[in-house]
């Protein structure tokens, strides 16, 4: 018999060496890692998808489409697409951890309802349903129809927005609404919308790899919108990237030319650069007299803004402005990027806008890596501008204009007198109706301004004024729904289906792929229950999936700049890798990447591009004696968004998120104020008084500090002030006073301070 | 689809909630995104691997190119999602590096994990090999299901990359997804880089071990010449003098590791006491080594509280070739063998006669103070300079001596003069102590040491401080004084030193600055 034996499965040998040295086992079995489908890779046993599924990613605006890994129909773990043309295979570490934060004990899994003592408790959705309808009825009795405003989100698929919007004002006779795009991106919708005629970022992501000049000003992308760097590092032609930024933050550090320029130095920088090129004569004369309007008016303007005046007003020298001058001259394709530094100012929209201008002047639009291009906030900010029906009617419409009225409720098959005749109020301006009685009643969905809003005691107190206040969210645990009335628990990114359209004007798909906790219902769902509850349902029976929404959206955009009624569904955008608006009926395949502005005819009523400035205003809070340093504020770290509600429900973003609110202050800011490394410290300005830990950083330059924007004792300090176009908050320039919280001076033991090089102390 | 107007509201909110829970569309259209063969992102990493496997004298390296690491974080991300690393567990962390100048400041994130040493401190550590260097790779894996969980590798690497998984009772690490690059697949974090910055190359392990001495590595990181890693940190840019990590002035007190500051004071007690029952001839050796029989005992109870998995003790013997830990287990396990006889003839001394009581006797005190210069090493070794060999040797050597003279004063043997060695030794001691509270030197991590004993632990040194000059000094010197001496205030001085000794041994653990990677921000 020539049969081998096979040998025992266990001799006492190898259990006897197992039990000295054990090189496999459930512990190591856990993190082994196996071939997986789908092209994944390997991944742990546990983790192995039977499926996958594409959905857009729901922080930012930059749209990474992120696939979910599935198994028996359910998330089990996530990694970026690698072949959406946004991303290319890549996300930042929210989107990683996008599934994380929805499991969480802060979750809202039952309608919560304030009883007589005082306290949030549960009821059933028919309850809810029926005490949201009767608060918004008894207050609009009591003190008119438009006494009760909503207040939504920039967070939301676009037909949910839709539905918001159109619910409130053509269901529930609301007239006053905004959402928190006011906060990130109004700015750049109204100088857009002057300049342009139409609210149109006119880039593709794609310009960030065709420019061979990149400009930036106030923004960092390098944390905000990592995901785009990863455009920018792809650039192969070697481009010259400056970066205008008070801070030398991660961006500058990337950049070629770094100019930290004086806080809200922008605007005298930007007019003074046009003069210099006018002067030169390195300008496209064909382009502007062809295709702008208000070129001359402007370029005798801006003699006002002379070199020396400029170098004066934004602490930057000669050579740099003529550097910036040149380099935008000599560009073959100039991009000029900007964020919140631009948005968020007193003078935001002439800001923007003086960037407008600069392109106009230069024929650097409609090119392949040009562009005045705004990088938006929020995951759909841009779908709220084009459908929240808000500020403008939904499509990008007007309310005052009759003949969108009639549009609007023709393609929706309601009653025109439904259709509000007025604009609605601003953000600022609704708080501002609180405050003076006019409005009695907030429905607030998917936001957070008790955190979020400038000057927040001031929000505080307004609550007060309030009789009925509804939050809709995702968390129970939010600042603003912690003071709601009423509580209506929403299923989050991941629980529901919709679309969010991202910088580029994409529109990619967001997909249903875990299960919401307890009652939590997808927001969408809530608004079919209240049109029911409120008797307008009637309104709305066409309104029964995302999907069915979407195809009402293709309706009300034929025929405006944002068409999209070429799109043939849900479908086809999974296909094509999202899609760009515009996107009408008449179009052939699409392709991947297209920028508007390539035939140079605007959407003004002339076609003409307009030249829109004002001259520049001083700093609203000058530093002086007594508050001697400009507080800046933004983003802490690429881990961090916004008010955290949803990333501090991640170790993993916690770990990588600052561990306390740090104060970026100058050393020799510090020094001469006795203020040592990690020293508490008080941070006051003429609203309120904080106390923070002092981080000696020279990146934050002389004369200002910076304090991350998460922390809910930020906008303590902030002053409300606001641009006068797009009424958005100027949260970054406050003047503060910084001052040591120790009573008692440090113990002996070494200088800290000693280990600072001499020369930033002098 | 769910038709609303014929139904009242309590039903249809039913409706929705079905509608909510329902997950069926999922599987319609995922099934669009049928079989890929290939991910393009595995384009992309290719060129960030080597072409070729490492030649001899060759091992894999992580390669960070610095210029375009721009403070992302995806890789610790893609790195704990990919490996299904558990709720909070990294092996990957992103640290920031400040400084530069007033005119061009310096603003650096710096991404870090195992840096897989040429001499990898954990594997020397390890007392269970659950170290394994790879011969061609140069990856050094850990043995997950051999580990037993004493974290003594945490203490070890100088870069803090072990980390211990308290559920699990085990450490755990990068392993450069050796799994994945076996498959010719880039690691988690170097797929995931959207800059391409970290890559995987070929080291030259001879070079590494020659330009130890000028090798920078990092700045603020630790030297490299305690492990030799083989991480490259790249980058064009000028200005790395006079750089700051994120976390530079934020003094923290590190673990106190309970377990291993009662273990270490009770077997030093024991050995005083053996050494005590050694020096005396009078009938009070029996007690003396009894004694510390019993606190031996106590000692190894409580050391094997310290670990992960206790019921794994048996494999700390192994590592006896490198590891100080598992020789120190040896040295206290043999001495507590030794011990039982020594206790045993202490009381037939008189059927076994003198010479042979002695001897034990006297075995133990050797072996004992053996195992105490093994204790002392397993911290030594460490690159912990708050733990260099002068201190930590005269700390626990200390508390023995102290004990032993002690003990001795206290049983009738050597006097007076016993007593004034306790308070020499205690003398010594706290100028010992203060001196590196006072004048730590210009290393980094004595400097926070200092800074921690000045900051957060003030009041426990203040109260180690008094304690040791009431009960190490003054008290013993008016014991000496006072003979007879009574034995309430000779227990109560015992139990006074005992205390202030772990006092000392809990500041030996909460004042270690660890050396670290630059950090991020704190605030």
């Amino acid at each position: 018999m020539s049969t081998i034996t096979p040998p025992p499965t266990s001799t006492f040998w190898e259990t006897a060496r197992e039990w000295l040295h054990q090189r496999d086992g459930v512990l190591s079995r856990e993190l082994l890692l196996e071939p997986s489908r789908f092209g994944l890779g390997q991944l742990p046993s546990r983790l192995q998808p039977d499926a996958v599924a594409q959905s857009t990613c729901g922080f930012c605006s930059t749209g990474c489409s992120l696939q979910i890994h599935l198994k028996n129909g359910e998330a089990i773990g996530l990694s970026p697409s690698g072949d959406y043309p946004v991303n290319l295979g890549m996300a930042c570490p929210k989107g990683w951890e996008a599934l994380t934060v929805l499991d969480s004990s802060e979750r809202a899994t039952v309608p919560l309802l304030r009883n007589a003592s005082g306290q949030l408790t549960p009821v059933d959705w028919s309850t809810a349903a029926r005490t949201f309808v009767d608060g918004v009825r008894a207050v609009q009795a009591q003190h008119g129809p438009d006494s009760f405003a909503f207040l939504g989100t920039g967070q939301m698929p676009t037909e949910e927005l839709a539905f918001y919007g159109a619910l409130a004002k053509f269901g529930l006779g609301m007239v006053h609404g905004d959402a928190n795009t006011r906060q990130c991106m109004a700015t750049s919708a109204v100088a857009y919308k002057q300049a342009f005629g139409f609210d149109a970022p006119p880039f593709t992501y794609a310009d960030f790899e065709q420019s061979d000049v990149l400009i930036f000003i106030g923004a960092n992308p390098c944390i905000a919108h990592p995901i785009l760097w990863e455009r920018v590092m792809r650039n192969t032609l070697r481009p010259e990237i400056i970066v205008i930024d008070p801070r030398r933050t991660e961006t500058a550090m990337q950049a070629t030319q770094h100019l930290a320029i004086q806080p809200k130095g922008d605007l005298t920088l930007l007019y003074g650069v046009a003069n210099i090129l006018i002067e030169r004569g390195w300008i496209d004369r064909d382009f502007l007299e062809s295709h702008t309007a208000g070129f001359e008016e402007f370029a005798d303007f801006v003699r006002d803004y002379p070199l020396d005046r400029v170098v004066r007003e934004t602490g930057l020298t000669a050579t740099e402005i003529e550097k910036l001058v040149a380099a935008i001259h000599q560009g073959k394709a100039v991009s000029i990027w900007w964020t919140m530094g631009v948005n968020q100012s007193y003078q935001g929209v002439r800001t923007a806008q003086a960037i407008i201008n600069l392109c106009l002047m230069t024929g650097n639009i409609g090119r392949p890596g040009t562009g005045p291009n705004s990088i938006t906030g929020q995951c759909n900010a841009m779908g709220s501008r084009l459908f929240g029906n808000t500020s403008s009617m939904l499509g990008g419409r007007d309310f005052t204009v009759a003949e969108h009225r009639r549009e609007v409720a023709s393609l929706l098959k309601i009653d025109e007198a439904c259709v509000p005749s007025r604009s609605s109020w601003a953000y600022p301006e609704i708080l501002e109706g609180v405050r003076r009685g006019e409005i009695k009643g907030l429905w607030i969905v998917a936001t957070n301004p008790s955190h979020s809003w400038i000057d927040q005691d001031g929000f505080a107190a307004l609550r007060e004024q309030l009789d009925f206040l509804v939050v809709q969210d995702m968390y129970a645990t939010t600042e603003t729904a912690a003071i709601a009335d009423l509580v209506l628990p929403a299923a989050g990114w991941g629980e529901k289906d919709g679309t969010f359209i991202n910088s580029e004007r994409r529109i990619g798909v967001i997909r249903k792929v875990k299960r919401a906790p307890g009652q939590a219902l997808a927001d969408f769902a809530i608004f079919r229950l209240l049109a029911e509850a409120a008797d307008c349902g009637a309104m709305f029976r066409e309104w029964s999936t995302p999907e069915a929404v979407f195809a009402i959206l293709q309706r009300l955009s034929i025929g405006r700049p944002c068409d999209i009624s070429g799109i043939n569904g849900y479908a086809m955008l999974d296909q094509q890798g999202g899609i760009q608006w515009p996107y009408p009926a008449s179009s052939t395949t699409p392709t991947t990447e297209r920028r508007l502005f390539a035939d140079r005819r605007f959407f003004t009523a002339d076609e003409r591009a307009k030249f829109l400035f004002d001259p520049v205003r001083p700093l609203p809070e000058v530093c002086d004696a007594e508050y001697p340093l400009l507080l800046m504020t933004g983003r802490g770290s690429v881990a961090q968004w916004h008010t955290e509600t949803r990333t501090r429900q991640s170790a993993v973003l916690r770990k990588l998120s600052p561990s306390g609110l740090a104060l970026e202050i100058h050393p020799a800011d510090a020094a001469a104020v006795g203020i040592e490394p990690q020293d508490q410290v008080l941070v006051t300005s003429r609203r309120g008084q904080i106390t923070v830990t002092a981080f000696l950083t020279e990146t934050v330059g002389r004369g200002r500090v910076f304090l991350p924007m998460h922390d809910p004792r930020v906008n303590q300090l902030t002053h409300a002030v606001f641009d006068p176009h797009s009424r958005q908050p100027s949260y970054k320039d406050c003047a503060v006073s910084v001052t040591s919280a120790d009573r008692a001076p440090r113990s002996a033991g070494p200088d800290r301070l000693a280990s600072y090089p001499s020369k930033v102390l002098r | 689809m769910i038709a609303p107007s014929t139904s009242p509201l309590p039903t249809f909110v039913e409706d929705l909630l079905r509608e909510q829970q329902d997950m069926t569309a999922v599987e319609r259209f995922a099934l669009e995104h049928a079989e890929l063969a290939s991910s393009p992102t595995e384009r992309r990493y290719r060129s960030l691997l080597p072409a070729t496997a490492p030649q001899p004298g060759q091992q894999y390296g992580f390669e960070v190119d610095l210029d375009r690491c721009s403070g992302c974080k995806a890789c610790v991300t893609a790195c704990h999602a990919m490996n299904g690393l558990d709720d909070n567990e990294t092996w990957r962390e992103v640290g920031l590096l400040i400084g530069g100048s007033f005119s061009l400041p310096v603003l650096q994130h710096v991404t870090t994990a195992c840096h897989h040493c040429v001499e990898p401190g954990c594997m020397s550590a390890c007392p269970t090999l659950a170290y394994e260097k790879d011969p061609v790779t140069g990856i050094v894996k850990h043995l997950d299901d051999q580990c037993f969980g004493c974290q003594y590798c945490v203490l070890a690497c100088p870069y803090e990359v072990p980390k211990f998984h308290a559920a699990k009772g085990i450490v755990r690490k990068c392993d450069m997804c050796s799994s994945r690059l076996k498959a010719g697949e880039a690691p988690a974090c170097v797929q995931a880089c959207p800059h391409e910055a970290i890559r995987i190359s070929l080291v030259d392990i001879a070079g590494l071990r020659r330009d130890v001495a000028t090798n920078d590595f990092l700045p603020t990181a630790p030297s490299a010449r305690f492990t030799i890693p083989t991480t490259k940190y790249v980058t064009e840019r000028a200005g790395g003098t006079e750089l700051r990590s994120g976390d530079e002035d934020v003094d923290t007190p590190e673990h106190n590791h309970v377990p291993l500051m009662v273990m270490l004071v009770l077997s030093q007690v024991a050995v005083g006491l053996f050494i005590a029952g050694a020096v005396t001839t009078t009938s009070a050796r029996m007690e003396l080594l009894a004694a510390g029989w019993l606190f031996g005992l106590g000692a190894i109870v409580t050391a094997t509280a310290h670990l992960g998995r206790p019921w794994l003790a048996y494999r700390a013997v192994l590592g006896w070739r490198t590891s100080w830990l598992s020789r120190e287990i040896i040295a206290f396990g043999a001495l507590q063998a030794v011990a039982t006889v020594a206790v045993v003839c202490a009381t037939e001394a008189e059927q076994l006669g003198a010479a042979a009581a002695d001897g034990i006797a006297w075995l133990t005190v050797v072996m004992g103070l053996t195992a105490v210069w093994c204790s002392a090493m397993i911290y030594a070794v460490t690159p912990r300079t708050y733990w260099a060999l002068p201190y930590t040797a005269t700390k626990f050597f200390g508390t023995t001596m102290l004990v032993a003279a002690l003990a001795s004063g206290l049983v009738g043997t050597g006097g007076t003069m016993a007593f004034s060695v306790v308070s020499l030794v205690a003398l010594v001691k706290l100028i010992v102590e203060s001196r590196q509270r006072h004048a730590p030197g210009d290393d980094r991590w004595a400097e926070r040491s200092s800074r921690l004993l000045y900051g957060p632990l003030r009041d426990a040194w203040i109260v180690r401080c008094g304690l040791l000059m009431l009960f190490g000094i003054v008290g013993p010197m008016l014991l000496a004084s006072a003979h007879p001496s009574s034995t309430v205030a000779g227990g109560l001085i015992a139990i006074g030193c005992l205390a202030a000794e772990f006092c000392e041994r809990a500041l030996f653990f909460r004042a270690a600055a660890a050396p670290r990677m630059p950090r991020g921000i704190a605030g």
